[in-house]
């Protein structure tokens, strides 16, 4: 039931940060094609501004949760890294409870109230006469960072188990850096090597 | 309890939860809703109407439409386009051949082609990994020095968050409210200089000790023709898409957003040309772009909210009275405030240490004149270290994690200490003649 979960929220986030991450290739397409039809045509589009923001905000924002799935939200392993599994588990209950969940909920409420406003009188962009609607972000606020909670949630369920387990579960598997990769691979053709070796002895 | 005081213990429980080890953008977060809840605290008020509530969402909000930091995830998609279209081989390969006679060649030739690459990847961990595996065999065949060439790749990984278009710059401009174009312009001929000390460096090296780094047998050359050739292929799209993206900013022809989204279409278009551009690799892009923009940007969101409260609070002002009352002069305060970004370097990202700590200075720099370009050129480069200085090196561990298994880790760290020296060097020579990196804005943009 745990697992289903955890698996379940992780799937979630994991969706709809792969989803919003394609904002990436539109947000390249769309400037790219802003910069062409002013230079070359000089005839700039009206809403390249708006847009290009929209397009990183949304992808930047909807992927936190995902980050975090991933444990890509930067820390610093200094002294955790030397911790026992349970230790590590431990200490990141307590800090989930006094520093995650205070401001993401903050942020989920104030943002739900902020967004709705926003959407109900469909808030356009200032920054050109085109009225590009900017409500939807906005709109996006309060459900980046209820992913975020949920995510969080997702974690403390993790550090529970590995309270019990002395070890951390596994997660899902995703695209990795590609020092990652390599190094993985290259662990992998060192341990075949060692294992001829041992077998001649 | 007075304001500034609160504000300080807020600083503490920051470093605290920082150096325990959770993650910091949540930190930063929860810290400034607890403390600007007590800040803003109005008796009689009903909870959900303190004003903390309505700061969170506004300056997350203004993290959103941020259009500096638009550049960032485009900037990183390149990267990632990049490095994964099997330019590098080709690129070492080629400089080394063309640079077979020069003393050192190898270790040049990994210097010179990590600059080259670092103008189109800011990430440090892929440069030192895919260069460890690529020229760092090559130069121990070649019985080069274990720590000549350990340093050699992880200094040379290390210049992709210095040399424009660096994602660092933005992150720097976005802070203190500077151009990044500016920054780009201020930070190309530090960088490049950085690169070439590097590389005098090794060749002075390679002809003072030529054990360390003996010459490559000369049947081994190849006909002229075929080394220009070799280099046109490899060398020019590259050269071209980076002149491009950083002419354009620099010239004021596009905005750094503009150049970034070309140069992301045209890390594309690279990528096809190489016959390197799959669906597995774009996917393995795009997603990977996307959690670096979260790591980085939530980093933003967080410190926006938090550095609201603690200068409401009283905090800014109370260590610009410290600092001021200690009555330095400006190049104490300076060597102070280097020393401290170097040693944050150590257990610390760049990420956290630009975003969190260095605007603890900025408010500084004006009373001491310091320019705040100068001072991020000076970040940049002091940056670099926090890649190279043992115990916690990043690249040394990235190189150690590849290195055949007889390289020790204690090798690669003495690899890495003559380079660390250039890059103080480097600062110093940033500093003395502040013109090598303010000339360019200055002749570009005016004052």
């Amino acid at each position: 039931m745990i697992n289903r979960f955890i698996y379940g929220v992780d799937l979630l986030s994991r969706t709809v940060g792969h989803a919003f991450a394609w904002c990436i290739i539109i947000l390249t397409l769309g400037t790219s094609y802003e910069v062409f039809v002013r230079y070359v045509l000089n005839d700039p589009t009206s809403w390249a501004f708006d847009f290009s923001y929209t397009m990183y905000g949304a992808l930047f924002f909807m992927c936190g949760a995902y980050t975090l799935s991933r444990g890509g939200h930067v820390r610093c392993d200094m002294i955790y890294r030397l911790w026992q599994p349970r230790t590590q588990a431990r200490v990141e209950l307590v800090l989930y409870i006094l520093f995650f969940f205070p401001g993401i909920f903050a942020l989920v409420l104030s943002g739900w109230d902020y967004g709705i406003a926003s959407m109900k009188i469909r808030e356009v962009s200032v920054n050109s006469p085109a009225g590009v609607p900017i409500w939807p972000l906005k709109l996006l606020i309060p459900f980046g960072a209820g992913l975020l909670a949920l995510q969080g949630m997702a974690e403390v369920l993790r550090c529970l188990q590995c309270l019990r387990d002395n070890s951390w579960p596994q997660r899902l598997h995703d695209v990795e850096e590609l020092e990652e990769q390599l190094l993985k691979a290259q662990r992998v053709k060192a341990a075949a090597q060692d294992v001829p070796e041992g077998a001649q002895q | 309890m007075s304001g500034p005081v609160i504000a300080l213990i807020m600083l503490g429980i920051l470093v605290l939860t920082i150096m325990i080890g959770f993650p910091v953008a949540f930190t930063l977060m929860a810290l400034g809703v607890g403390f600007g809840y007590y800040a803003y605290f109005q008796a009689g008020q009903a909870f959900f109407d303190n004003r903390v509530f309505y700061l969170l969402t506004q300056n997350t909000f203004t993290v959103l439409n941020n259009d500096v930091l638009v550049a960032v995830p485009l900037f990183l998609f390149m990267g990632y386009m990049v490095e994964r279209a099997g330019i590098l081989d080709n690129l070492f390969y080629s400089v080394q051949v063309a640079l077979r006679r020069v003393p050192g060649a190898l270790a040049v030739a990994t210097l010179i082609t990590c600059a080259m690459f670092a103008t189109a990847t800011g990430i440090v961990g892929a440069v030192v990994t895919l260069m460890g595996l690529l020229a760092f065999p090559q130069m121990l065949k070649a019985g080069y020095d274990v720590r000549l060439a350990s340093g050699a790749v992880c200094a040379g990984g290390c210049l992709g968050i210095m040399i424009p278009p660096s994602i660092l710059l933005i992150v720097y401009g976005a802070m203190a409210g500077l151009s990044v174009v500016q920054l780009y312009a201020a930070a190309l001929f530090p960088g490049f200089v950085l690169a070439a000390m590097y590389i005098v460096f090794v060749v002075i090296l390679a002809i003072v000790k030529p054990e360390l780094a003996p010459a490559l047998p000369k049947e081994a050359a190849r006909p002229f023709l075929e080394v220009i050739v070799l280099l046109a292929k490899s060398f020019v799209p590259l050269a071209v898409m980076i002149l491009c993206v950083l002419g354009a900013i620099m010239f004021g022809l596009a905005t750094p957003t503009e150049a970034a989204a070309v140069g992301s279409l045209g890390s594309m278009v690279i990528s096809a040309a190489y016959r390197a551009l799959t669906w597995a690799r774009l996917k393995e892009s795009v997603f990977l772009t996307a959690r670096t923009s979260a790591m980085v940007c939530f980093l933003f969101v967080g410190s926006a909210t938090f550095a609201g409260v603690f200068s409401y609070l009283g905090g800014e002002g109370i260590i610009k009275e410290f600092v001021l009352g200690l009555d330095l002069n400006p190049i104490t305060f300076l060597l102070i405030s280097q020393v401290i970004i170097f040693l944050l370097g150590w257990p610390l990202e760049w990420t956290e240490i630009i975003i969190i700590f260095v605007p603890i200075f900025l408010p500084l720099l004006s009373h001491f004149q310091i320019d705040p370009l100068l001072f991020g050129i000076l970040v940049a480069l002091n940056l670099q270290t926090a890649f190279l200085s043992p115990p916690m090196a990043m690249a040394a561990y990235y190189l150690k994690g590849i290195a055949p298994k007889n390289v020790l880790l204690t090798q690669i760290f003495w690899g890495c200490i003559p380079f660390l020296m250039i890059v103080l060097v480097a600062m110093l020579v940033v500093y003395v003649w502040p013109q090598l990196s303010l000339w360019l804005p200055r002749a570009i943009y005016g004052n």
